[in-house]
């Protein structure tokens, strides 16, 4: 294209980039208000000031010696951490088997399971709390990560992407003697990176924000997490919003930066689960 | 580059896990203070040396017999740093230097979690991870009573002079004549107000003393006019104003049956016809949430606050009112023979739940320090501005001294001077569903509804939630 | 398994791995999903507070309690209005943005991609408390409102009914946008340019294409969205509880919100909660239903 050419394309598309940048400014400005929320004092805060101020560390050392930040910290991440690996793991490997070992029953099995997704969690809550309390589960990492770790949306986020697998290759692959358990490892995990790396994001930000089931599971002080430090601080007799804002935005950091890193492989994930 | 990161995140991410598990490092921070001004970790983590977190109980305190020498491990849940987990710490204290092998572990929970936990594992039959004490909101407790009647242990014969603690407070955790509470946190209303505020506008403290509610909106309004400021602010949906005015009264929105009781309620009818009324003529400002209506005071725009004597920890942390405020009594509702100038606005009380491996530690520990001792009373007193409702305390020094945030009013002893006058009322475990359902005819009748259609829909609506 | 000289043929070999792979996650979804489910029906038709459950009589009291609920009904109108007026918004402008940086030509499409995507990195109860915060009587929107002389003194977004509504309603605008658009996105970059090529000789302009073309090939992904966006507003609940605490007097209050308030907040009755609870999820699968059954006809 001559650049004369180009330049008229990019002036044709100045009303585009106008209204892009607008959205952008409306996207991103409450978490800039956030930031800066987070660098003023409480009556800074409530006055409505927008533009940073000085007072982050001290914001940041009434959070840290009122509430166990560090602890809250690494429980999100434990938590969010080990739900993702499991998730990952056996929602592709059921993805594929429902892709690649295809047949009317297992099609049947699919439909009753996107059931799930609708099942509110208002209604699961209880009885969920029974079985986990009757198995000892409470308070444990393994009582966190169990309601999450599977859902139809990623079985089926894995299943789309199954699709695109040529057959052949297992064919070949049978033929060569691996097991099924063999070719899936082998040949299918290595070309789904995008794939794996679209579902960790998703699933460490559902993990990290979720917020009712740690609620009801976690009654210790010990395995708090961080959207449920975010939520004492919100209820003592006076608000501290300076510091309120400090912890919602550690608590917001982690995903955030997991979004950062992983963008490419997401978006390629999602494209090739959309196809 | 990007794996390098990758993996750089994935091994920074495993090691805050491990950091987690391995037990924290909380400590540092604080410093292992005494007293524990910081918040419940260190305290924690001392309990924790050792035993398991998750029952608590099953290492130590294992004692039948009870006794004044035996160390033992209490877990406690409770909100709010400043106040109550504060006060709780520094029992544990006192009860310390007696019992040295004595340990206590506050658990910090909000008071909607406190109660959606108790609920939830009480509801699953399974109280095993309920802590041994908790503290429980007097207006919910009624609510835990009805529902979950097994889930507290009765505190009948505890040892402590009840008739030490304002019959009121009482009644809130008491079932026919058992006690399953120790009152703590006392509720009790006062006005509060700025002094240098009504100057400018021509008033003393005196003129809001013992008045009626009509003559306290005709000064609020005054008021306003002349400083912009309002005498008073309240939340919309979640306001004790109304609560209060006709707990002032003696009466509920129930009747002694416990059946709603708002149409044909004629002092219902009164209370919610001058709020009403109050509204309608800007007399008070009506605010969204909880933090708004903290906002109001610590901004400087309320004049006035009517609440529960806790507010006192929220206002005393205003460094620029000092010495403007002063306290007196509520307003009463006019025409209504039992109205008086007293009421009561949440407050909490501590239970000792039946999962407590040790009753008879956690009882001891409650009656020597919450219980009885009015020493542990002064202690907390300048440490958490908490003012309790052990009657006897209100005669030591400590709380007749005079309080500077107040001009020198000894505002301590004044509370809980009124909290003695405040007359009983017919509790009930719906008290939230009923105040819901009369802010909302409030609200309907400041929009325009008669007062008689908006209460008969608030009737509807609290016997609807009362029905099965 | 009838035994043969040389065990399991090939093809059962295969046939029982499929159903291998298949099962730690269906098995998981069975006891995470569907047992409690069950088990909430069953609770549905029991009555009594607390732990003083006994079986209802007639044994559906609680979904007839239903029909005199008036804050529920309520709760059922605000859910709903939500979803007719919020869902359609966010989608047409997350096919717009989709659309508009699947331009080649278009430069800064990571950055603008991210920044639209960002809110989605926020956790409900966050993002909800700095909307709270935001639309306050004195927050900052306010503060603007003023300053440009619009308003004279702060409006009350959250308490007045519709203003709040309205609030909510850019909430969810603003946080699940970016989400959608991700996917309409990937949607857009798997159809072919050639065929806008062909569409642009056959002299259709921007709308036409778009309308005749792109959305007809985007169709199963925005059934997708469709689906879990009803799934989502339907069962909506932090906004209700951190933005508005479902005010005021129950104007924005969401099914979720009130059927947690029943069991926590209230005087507890689970079995009405359930009923409740599992009427929501009626309605989700129906819609769902309905949006399926309708995606495949126009085809």
């Amino acid at each position: 294209m001559t650049k004369k050419n180009n330049s008229m394309i990019q002036r044709r598309l100045i009303p585009t980039y106008i209204f892009l940048t607008i959205v952008s400014i409306f996207s991103v400005f409450p978490l800039y208000w956030m930031i800066a929320a987070a660098t003023n004092t409480s009556t800074d805060v409530s006055r409505g000031r927008i533009l940073p101020g000085t007072h982050f560390m001290e914001n940041f050392k009434n959070l840290t010696s009122q509430q166990p930040l560090w602890r809250a910290l690494g429980n999100s991440f434990l938590y969010a951490f080990a739900t993702t690996v499991v998730c990952l793991l056996i929602c592709s490997v059921a993805g594929y088997g429902f892709e690649i070992y295809n047949d009317k029953w297992k099609d049947k099995l699919f439909s009753i399971l996107l059931l799930a997704m609708m099942v509110p969690q208002v209604a699961t809550m209880v009885p969920l709390f029974q079985l986990f309390s009757s198995a000892k589960l409470l308070n444990t990492t393994l009582g966190f990560i169990l309601p999450m770790i599977s859902t139809p949306f990623m079985i089926m986020m894995f299943r789309q992407h199954a699709r695109a697998f040529p057959i052949d290759i297992i064919e070949a692959a049978r033929i060569d003697g691996l097991s099924e358990i063999q070719i899936f490892f082998r040949m299918f995990m290595p070309t789904m990176k995008s794939t794996y790396a679209a579902a960790a994001v998703i699933t460490f930000m559902n993990a990290w924000n979720s917020y009712l089931w740690p609620k009801v599971i976690m009654t210790d002080n010990k395995s708090l997490t961080m959207p449920m430090l975010i939520a004492n601080l919100i209820t003592g007799y006076v608000v501290d919003y300076g510091m309120l804002m400090c912890g919602v935005l550690f608590c917001s950091i982690p995903t955030m930066v997991i979004f950062f890193i992983l963008q490419k492989q997401f978006a390629e994930g999602i494209t090739g689960a959309v196809k | 580059m990007k794996k390098k990161l990758m993996a750089a995140l994935l091994a920074g991410m495993m090691a805050l896990s491990v950091a987690a598990c391995g037990g924290s490092d909380d400590a540092k921070d604080n410093g292992g203070d005494a007293n524990n001004a910081d918040g419940g970790d260190a305290s924690g983590d001392d309990a924790n040396a050792g035993t398991d977190a998750e029952s608590g109980t099953d290492a130590e305190g294992g004692s039948e017999e009870g006794d004044a020498a035996g160390g033992g491990k209490l877990t406690v849940w409770a909100w709010d740093q400043t106040f109550n987990i504060k006060a709780m710490e520094l029992a544990a204290e006192q009860y310390k230097k007696d019992h040295p092998d004595f340990e206590l572990e506050v658990i910090e929970q909000s008071s909607d979690d406190c109660q959606t936990k108790l609920t939830t594992c009480a509801n699953a039959g399974d109280y095993s991870t309920m802590p041994d004490i908790v503290l429980m909101q007097d207006n919910s407790y009624q609510k835990f009573l009805k529902s979950y009647p097994d889930a507290f242990t009765d505190l009948t014969d505890i040892g402590i002079k009840w008739e030490d603690f304002a019959a009121l407070k009482q009644s809130y955790s008491m079932v026919d004549d058992k006690h399953f509470g120790v009152p703590y946190d006392n509720g009790v209303c006062a006005a509060f107000y700025r002094t240098d505020i009504l100057k400018e506008a021509g008033y003393k403290i005196e003129d809001l003393t013992d008045i009626t509610w009509s003559k306290f909106t005709e000064i609020a309004v005054d008021v306003h006019e002349k400083t912009g400021k309002y005498l008073l602010t309240s939340e919309s949906t979640g306001g004790d104003i109304i609560m209060l005015m006709i707990q002032s009264c003696g009466a509920n929105f129930v009747d002694e049956e416990g059946k709603a009781y708002i149409t044909g309620n004629e002092v219902a009818a009164k209370c919610v016809e001058l709020y009403a009324d109050m509204i309608k003529k800007d007399a008070v400002k009506l605010v969204n949430n909880w933090d708004e209506y903290v906002k109001t005071v610590t901004d400087g725009e309320a004049a006035g606050i009517i609440n529960g004597n806790w507010m006192n920890g929220t206002l005393v942390g205003i460094e620029d009112q000092k010495g403007l405020w002063q306290i007196t009594t509520i307003p009463k509702v006019d025409d209504v023979e039992t109205a008086t100038n007293y009421a009561n606005n949440g407050g909490s009380s501590w239970y000792i739940t039946s999962n407590c491996q040790d009753v008879n530690l956690a009882k001891d520990f409650l009656l020597n320090t919450f219980g009885s001792s009015t020493e542990f009373y002064d202690t907390i007193l300048p440490a958490t501005s908490g003012i309790a409702c052990y009657l006897p305390a209100g005669e030591s020094q400590v709380y007749n001294e005079p309080v500077e945030f107040y001009g020198g009013q000894p505002i301590y002893s004044t509370l809980v001077e009124y909290s003695s006058h405040i007359p009983e009322f017919t509790k009930t475990p719906y008290h939230y569903e009923a105040r819901e359902a009369v802010n909302t005819a409030i609200m309907q009748i400041v929009n325009g509804t008669a007062q008689e259609d908006a209460l008969k829909e608030a009737q509807e609506t609290l016997e609807f939630k009362m029905s099965e | 398994m009838s035994t043969k000289k040389n065990g399991m043929t090939l093809i059962q070999k295969q046939r029982i791995a499929g159903w291998t792979f298949l099962t730690p996650a269906t098995l998981m979804i069975a006891v995470m999903s569907f047992y409690p489910m069950f088990r909430a029906f069953v609770i549905s038709l029991q009555t009594g507070t607390g732990k003083n459950m006994r079986f209802a009589d007639p044994i559906f009291n609680n979904y007839k309690r239903i029909l005199a609920d008036k804050v529920f009904q309520q709760s059922i109108t605000n859910t709903f209005l939500y979803l007719l007026i919020q869902v359609p918004i966010m989608l047409l402008l997350a096919i717009l943005l989709a659309q508009l940086l699947n331009n080649q030509q278009l430069r800064f499409k990571g950055f603008f991609r991210t920044c639209v995507f960002l809110p989605c990195a926020t956790s409900l109860v966050s993002y909800a408390l700095i909307f709270r915060s935001l639309f306050a009587q004195e927050g900052l929107i306010n503060t603007i409102l003023v300053k440009l002389h619009i308003l004279n003194s702060g409006y009350n977004f959250l308490g007045n009914s519709l203003s709040a509504k309205i609030v909510i309603i850019i909430a969810l605008v603003w946080r699940w946008t970016g989400y959608n658009m991700v996917f309409y996105l990937a949607g857009l970059q798997n159809i072919e340019y050639s065929v806008y090529e062909a569409a642009k000789i056959d002299g259709a302009n921007g709308w036409k294409t778009f309308w005749r073309i792109t959305v007809p090939l985007l169709k199963p992904t925005i059934i997708m969205t469709v689906i879990t966006s009803i799934n989502g507003t339907l069962q909506l609940f932090d906004e209700s509880v951190n933005l508005t605490k479902g005010g005021p007097a129950n104007t924005t209050i969401t099914m979720s919100h009130y059927v947690y308030n029943t069991c926590f907040i209230n005087v507890p009755n689970f079995g009405y909660a359930s009923a409740m609870a599992f009427l929501i999820f009626i309605m989700v699968a129906v819609l769902a239903l309905i949006n399926l059954k309708v995606g495949d006809t126009r085809d």
